[in-house]
């Protein structure tokens, strides 16, 4: 159990000159994919290029929570694939992910809330995903922090209840897949920078890195927040993206207050208890592009304003720590998965805005497989970049679209 | 309770004023100016609360709460810093994390278990077989965490929050933050100071060492902090922890209140132009084995303890540090009774000769380049045991104390959270900070100067530069202040010890994670091999305090352990809050805000039960029957009146007034005539509907027009948005607060209104679609409309706000007679339903375009070069059957209706429910729904899936809209 | 971050008073001559500049207008001319 430490994903190597499969970005997705890449379909001949190390970006900022209870038939079966494979992967991995199932408790603040979350549950339990919408006293039964008096700025009418969402230990996610895909013989180059790719007639033919060139057939782009700006830098496509900061913080520790996660559009906020104690909380971001990782004033005050009137309790504890990470957003708030279309052997997966982290496993599994076998699986059809052209937006969300950033 | 000092001038109590408070259930007195921690510690408390992982007794270590060492629960209120935390009459104080108390803590054999929890243990165990996980990640939970808070814990106090604005902040009141500021005031700017402590003065405060001839560092601190009150242009917060600096200048802190205070707690904000960072040092914390083990305390500590708060540390206290101040805690604790048998210093030379003096002359044993390798006693300390730096030679001496400190580390947080960087520096061992942002300046003891004189004069300079800045200070005396600092000794020599020399097992780098070095070395091996990511793998720096214990030692240890030749490994990132802070304190005074509407009132006395829609609070029903059925007959067969006054209401008036509304609306809005209603609807580029309303022409080029209430707030930054290349001259006024709407609808509409009006409402006079303004007794201008969206004869009368209750009290007055009642939002919605008349967002989603819910007739294809948002795609989707359109439904066999949101499906999803309902008018149930283009010809048949179904579908049939009154008679008669 | 934007009329602001209003894009173009792929481009694709650009402010809490600045997406300060970096 406790044998001698050794590096979790392999000693730093060389470079080569070439590799089957290059990934840009070292998150979570490419490490997923990476790590099908060489279980699935035999190809191990793959480097991954991370800039700074490996988790630095969305994988090691966001919250964790996962959960399948999505708007649409396209994604509910994709993210119900995700919640699936955490206890798959930890066995796979021989890596406790410690996955906490704990049920995800999506606050209703209004009778029209109600309804639309009624198509949401019907939709998660047409397709065998665990979904409950619960009035205000069951939901209080569950938080028993929960104020659900009618004296507060959104009074709480019901709830989305999915039990089998929870969360997940994120870091644990990103080493665990790295020790795996590193053990079949993927390599990760940490503190190397891509610089650009080199097509010719239409097709990937190299990688250009800050520590010199590797020919390659097939990349992928995943590279969290930074893709857009990559893959326009590097080839010129644009993407429908706007780059947000999104803010997370947490409390100093607590025994065991609150035991599921609890979620409010309304009040713009999450928050759930850590396995350490932690109440872990966040959700908004400021409307205007940029690449910080800056925190703002603002948005810990509201957080505060937020949770002294649905989960008052926690007046009483201290914040400790605010971060903030990037959320590439989309018009439709669902991702764009492509590839072999604008340049042959270019792949991309981005846009995830801040659900990256729940889908992680699944997409690595098909874009895996998109990559190996050159064709696109059909669960990840619907996300390719001409819906935007074509009018068909995925209606991830229902409510109205703001004209900017996002349209 | 001990016997306190009562002489010292540096004392901030008054041992004449007891406070009482309750400690484990007993009664206890502390001193009036005590801190919680000080207070116990005169009552002999030395084990304050036990640790998070190993339960090892924890006591009073810093006194400024860098760690969690002395977190109590403290009035129900978990994780109080009792170090920094004010004393007061009948506080309720309990101790944390122990079973059993932290004296003898039942979980404290923990401690011999560390064998077993390697860094980053639990990712290697607990999950083989799958099942055990579930049980152990409960005994996790109820492990970690410190405090304990009552899922129905209210918080008791008062919370404020202020916004002040300055030219200068200063952050830290010592001697280098209050030359700051008296130098920026007195050149005539506002400046605010912001002090931690409830006093200004810094380290000279409690410091009866000489400052000049004749004056005490501590007496210097005073009559700084004179002047400093007295500027009336210097506004100080004092007891003010800084939490956050923002770019562009942006300081956040909060201000614990005195007794004399309205608030107990305050968020303050301000906006400076420029800020001078003086916060200081801490001490590093030295690194031995048990270097946490009460008794061990860091110098500042133990010499605040007694100038402060006169308490004697101890009786006999081993001294094991590496700089000056530690020194002159031995040679004034000495004086005041403490045996000391030796002192270690790190430094084998450099120390300040008079310093040096002192302590020969008390004949105090001094080894210079020897160190603390470990502390005995399984509680508390007993015994210490020295080595010379090389490991080579030890001692061992008996003590209750040991006062240990490695130097100093500048606190840099308030500068490299608004991204000042750090660079490590070789002659103080600090990290630096370098690319400060713009108007930013440091100053003071964290760029190293300990010279007293040195720090003054660098808060003198930092003070001008950012006077210079607010433009009101000149270059050349910049430049003499310059001059006067290359005249002061620089920057003092730090310690480079790392760590003593031990093997680490027990040797803790992180306090509050139990993080001991053999940890982090554990995580280097194991790839970790950066602060950012070691922090992550071994907890170190994430705890309560975060990086306040480790913050230094850490990228200096994983520096020396992978013997990097220069030491280019940076701290962890610092983040916001530097404190941690109550959300009690951040929410602030936290006021709902809502609008009402000028009927407010009068409907909350007609039985209004109220919601928040958007911005607005509106009277959904008007009766505890949430189906609205006799607001909804009483409507149908006779009048009502609904309160539209959330309704958005607009002027569009000038030159290009057309123009602009060609640009956003679908309509060709050139053909409208005066006296007529034009129903119309806005696009966005995608050709989705954001919003429907009248546009009415009062005049050539000025035009009223509503929107829906959603869109009121967005509407003029939507239309000047969509011609901001275009240079048109119109004007748009937002009258939505100023005009007052009321709905009045039913067959009996007319009888009402004509009671009140002069003017003709027949039907001839005043006919469907038609606008007319007149006024009631010759005072009142009413816009009146006659439209349809409840489906029956209906006039809308907007009204100036101020009128609102007088018309609404005459229409009520005139309706008396036929009863007529309130409706409120929901009646409206489900009487609307069945017209087939649609609410955005209700009827639609963000997806969903302007022929997909049937509304293509208003679109004007004829219409061009408007360059109208929206219609470019519109020609695009136009022949994309797979879209989602809007159909009416009846359900079969009579059935209920389903619930709103129900799915269409067959093996898959293809569309769902928007409303539908039980129609009391119709006598049937009939919906609206969104489904894909092939299923929305009539006569197709829907399946409904509902929530909790069990696959049991209900069965309904696309039919021609709308339901009720298909030909229009009812609105038109 | 304290974000703060310099409004034409108004002066320097607290950021949170403005909305954004996207990537500076010329001009909406002609709608006859738009193709999917055209009409796409303008209304849905960005650049996602990591470095300067020119973008649309409204002055919300303010005066009511719509103008563009230069910011820096990497830092979230303005800049004065396009080409200003430090």
């Amino acid at each position: 159990m406790f044998s001698k430490s050794k590096p979790m994903w392999g000693k730093k190597t060389k470079l080569k000159s070439s590799y089957d499969v290059v990934l840009i970005g070292g998150g979570l997705h490419s490490l997923a994919t990476a790590y099908y890449l060489a279980k699935e379909h035999g190809i191990t001949d793959v480097a991954i290029i991370e800039k700074n190390y490996i988790g630095y970006g969305g994988a090691g900022r966001n919250t964790a929570i996962v959960r399948a209870n999505q708007r649409t038939q396209y994604n509910v079966p994709l993210y119900k694939e995700a919640l699936d494979l955490w206890p798959v992967l930890t066995k796979e991995l021989d890596y406790n992910l410690m996955f906490n199932n704990c049920g995800n408790l999506n606050l209703m603040h209004s009778e029209a809330a109600m309804n639309a979350a009624r198509m949401t549950i019907a939709t998660a339990q047409f397709h065998g995903v665990e979904s409950h919408l619960i009035d205000a006293r069951e939901a209080k039964e569950l938080v028993p922090a929960l104020n659900i008096s009618e004296d507060i700025t959104f009074p709480i009418h019901g709830a989305m209840f999915h039990p089998p969402g929870g969360v997940v230990r994120h870091d644990a996610v990103v080493w665990g897949l790295a020790k795996g895909a590193a053990k079949m013989g993927v390599e990760i180059h940490q503190q190397t920078e891509a610089t650009g790719i080199n097509t010719k007639n239409g097709k990937v033919t190299a990688v250009v890195t800050d520590r010199g060139v590797i020919n390659t057939k097939q990349v992928l782009i995943s590279a969290g927040g930074y893709s857009a700006a990559l893959i326009h830098g590097f080839l010129g496509i644009k993407l429908p993206i706007s780059v947000l900061t999104i803010q997370a913080m947490v409390t100093q520790p607590l025994k065991p207050i609150l035991n599921h996660v609890v979620s409010s559009g309304a009040y713009h906020c999450y928050a759930n208890q850590t396995l350490k104690g932690e109440i872990a909380t966040g959700a908004h971001m400021d409307q205007w592009p940029n690449y910080t990782t800056l925190t703002t004033a603002h948005y810990i005050k509201h957080q505060a304003e937020a949770l002294s009137e649905f989960l008052p309790a926690l007046r009483g504890v201290r914040f400790m720590r605010i971060w903030g990470g990037l959320a590439d957003m989309t018009p439709d708030m669902a991702p764009i998965m492509d590839g072999n279309d604008q340049v042959e052997g270019f792949f991309m997966d981005c846009g995830w805005g801040y659900f990256g982290f729940k889908s992680c496993s699944a997409v690595g599994r098909h874009m895996a497989s998109f990559m190996a076998t050159n064709t696109c699986p059909d669960i990840l059809k619907p996300f390719a970049l001409k819906r935007y052209q074509e009018h068909k937006l995925m209606g991830e969300t229902a409510a109205l679209v703001s004209y900017t950033p996002d349209n | 309770m001990m016997n306190r000092f009562n002489h010292l001038p540096t004392l901030k109590i008054d041992v004449s004023d007891k406070i009482p408070f309750t400690y484990k259930g007993k009664t206890y007195y502390g001193t009036k100016g005590d801190t919680i921690a000080t207070a116990l510690y005169a009552n002999g408390v030395r084990i304050y609360a036990r640790s998070l992982k190993y339960h090892r007794p924890r006591g009073l270590y810093s006194m400024d709460g860098e760690c969690s060492n002395t977190m109590m629960e403290v009035n129900g209120i978990p994780n109080v810093r009792t170090e920094t935390t004010a004393l007061k009459p009948g506080m309720v104080v309990k101790e944390q994390n122990v079973k059993g108390s932290a004296e003898n803590d039942l979980m404290g054999f923990i401690d011999k278990m560390d064998w077993a929890m390697p860094a980053g243990f639990y990712y290697d165990t607990m999950h083989k077989p799958a099942k055990i996980w579930p049980v152990a990640m409960k005994q996790i939970r109820k492990a970690a965490g410190i405090g304990k808070l009552a899922p129905d814990h209210h918080m008791p106090g008062k919370y404020d929050e202020i916004f002040p604005s300055c030219d200068v902040c200063v952050i830290g009141g010592g001697p280098a933050g209050m030359k700051a500021a008296l130098a920026a005031a007195q050149k005539g700017l506002r400046v605010s100071i912001m002090e931690a402590r409830p006093w200004l003065g810094g380290h000279f405060e409690y410091r009866s060492s000489e400052y000049i001839s004749r004056q005490t560092h501590h007496e210097r601190a005073v009559q700084l902090a004179k002047e400093v009150e007295k500027t009336e242009n210097i506004r100080v917060f004092t007891h003010t922890a800084n939490v956050g600096v923002y770019n562009n200048n942006l300081i956040t802190g909060f201000q614990v209140g005195k007794e004399s205070d309205s608030f107990t707690e305050r968020y303050i904000e301000i906006r400076a132009n420029s800020v001078v960072v003086a916060t200081g040092c801490i001490e590093r914390p030295l690194l031995f084995e048990n270097n946490e083990r009460p008794g061990v305390m860091q110098a500042g500590c133990a010499l605040r303890l007694a100038n402060t708060y006169g308490i004697l540390p101890g009786k006999i206290a081993v001294f094991s540090i590496g700089h000056d101040l530690g020194l002159e805690t031995a040679v004034a604790l000495h004086d005041l009774g403490l045996s000391i048998p030796v002192i270690a210093d790190i430094r084998e030379d450099g120390q300040d000769p008079a310093m040096l003096k002192a302590v020969l002359d008390r004949k105090i044993t001094i080894l210079k380049g020897w160190v603390a390798t470990e502390a005995h006693g399984g509680k508390q300390v007993k015994k210490v045991t020295i080595k010379s730096v090389d490991g080579t030679i030890s001692k061992t001496f008996d003590c209750d104390v040991l006062v240990a400190s490695a130097g100093f580390t500048p606190l840099t947080g308030p500068l490299v959270v608004n991204q000042a960087k750090l660079t490590y520096d070789n002659h103080t061992n600090f990290f630096l900070p370098t690319d400060l942002p713009k108007k930013m300046y440091a100053a003071g003891r964290l760029l190293g100067f300990e010279n007293a004189k040195s720090i003054e004069a660098s808060g003198h300079l930092a003070g001008l530069k950012a006077a210079y800045d607010c433009e009101n200070c000149s270059i050349a005396d910049l430049g003499e202040a310059k001059k006067a600092m290359e005249n002061l000794p620089g920057p003092a020599r730090g310690t480079k010890l790392v760590t003593a020399p031990v093997k680490g097992r027990k040797t803790f780098i992180c306090f509050d994670e139990d993080t001991s070095i053999k940890n982090i070395k554990q995580s280097i091996d194991k790839g970790f091999d950066v602060p950012e990511l070691i922090k992550r793998f071994s907890g170190a720096g994430l705890g309560p305090g975060q990086g306040g214990i480790p913050g230094h030692n850490l990228p200096l240890f994983a520096a020396k352990y992978q013997a990097l030749p220069d030491i280019k490994i940076k701290p962890t990132t610092v983040r916001a809050p530097l404190v941690p802070t109550l959300i009690a304190t951040y929410a602030g005074t936290n006021h709902t805000m809502f609008k009402r509407t000028p009927m407010d009132e009068m409907q909350r006395k007609d039985g209004g039960i109220f919601r928040n829609i958007g911005v607005w609070q509106r009277a959904r029903y008007f009766s505890k029957d949430f189906t609205c059925k006799k607001e909804i007959e009483n409507v149908r067969t006779n009048v009502g009146m609904l309160d539209g006054s959330t309704l958005g209401k607009f002027r569009i008036h000038g030159p290009d007034a057309l123009n602009a509304l060609q640009r956003v609306y679908v309509s060709d809005l050139s053909k409208i005539k005066e006296g007529r209603v034009k129903y119309t609807a806005m696009c966005n580029d995608d050709g989705c509907v954001i919003d429907d309303g009248v546009v009415i022409k009062r005049g050539e080029n000025d035009y009223y027009f509503s929107t829906s209430t959603g869109r009121a707030g967005q509407t003029i930054e939507w239309i000047r948005y969509h011609t901001r290349y275009d240079n048109w001259n119109f004007a748009v006024i937002n009258l939505t607060d100023a005009m007052g709407v009321i709905n009045l609808s039913g067959p009996n509409a007319r009888k009402v209104l004509e009671k009140v009006v002069d003017i003709d409402v027949s039907n001839e006079g005043f006919g469907f679609s038609e606008y007319k303004e007149f006024k009631i007794s010759d005072t009142i201008p009413v816009r009146a409309m006659r439209l349809g969206f409840v489906g029956e004869l209906s006039y809308e009368l907007h009204v100036p706000s101020s009128y609102m209750k007088s018309v609404w009290l005459m229409l009520k007055e005139a309706g008396r007679e036929f009863k007529i009642q309130n409706f409120g939002v929901e009646a409206q919605n489900v009487l609307r339903m069945e017209k087939c008349h649609i609410i955005l967002g209700q009827e639609s989603e963000q997806r969903t375009n302007l022929l997909d819910i049937g509304l293509g007739f208003l679109w004007s294809r004829k219409k061009t070069g408007c360059k109208t948002v929206g219609v470019a795609a519109l020609a695009q989707a136009e022949k994309d059957n797979t879209r989602l359109k809007l159909v009416g439904f009846k359900m079969e066999n009579n059935g209920r209706a389903p619930k709103d949101g129900s799915l269409i499906v067959d093996d898959r999803v293809r569309g769902y429910v928007c409303t539908a309902r039980n129609s009391f008018s119709l006598n049937e149930a009939v919906g609206m729904a969104l489904v894909e283009g092939d299923m929305s010809k009539i006569g197709t048949r829907l399946a409904f899936y509902e929530d909790e179904c069990k696959g049991e579908l209900i069965y309904g049939t696309v039919v021609q809209t709308p339901f009720y009154d298909p030909d229009g008679k009812r609105m038109k008669m | 971050m304290a974000l703060t934007i310099t409004c034409p009329i108004c002066g320097k602001r607290n950021g949170y008073e403005f909305r954004y209003g996207g990537e500076e894009k010329g001009p909406r173009p002609d709608e006859k001559d738009l193709t999917p792929e055209s009409w796409c481009d303008y209304v849905h694709m960005n650049q996602c500049v990591a470095g300067v650009q020119q973008e649309w402010w409204f002055h919300r809490d303010g005066c009511g207008s719509w103008f563009t600045i230069f910011r820096d997406t990497t830092t979230n300060l303005e800049k004065e001319t396009p080409e200003a970096k430090e």
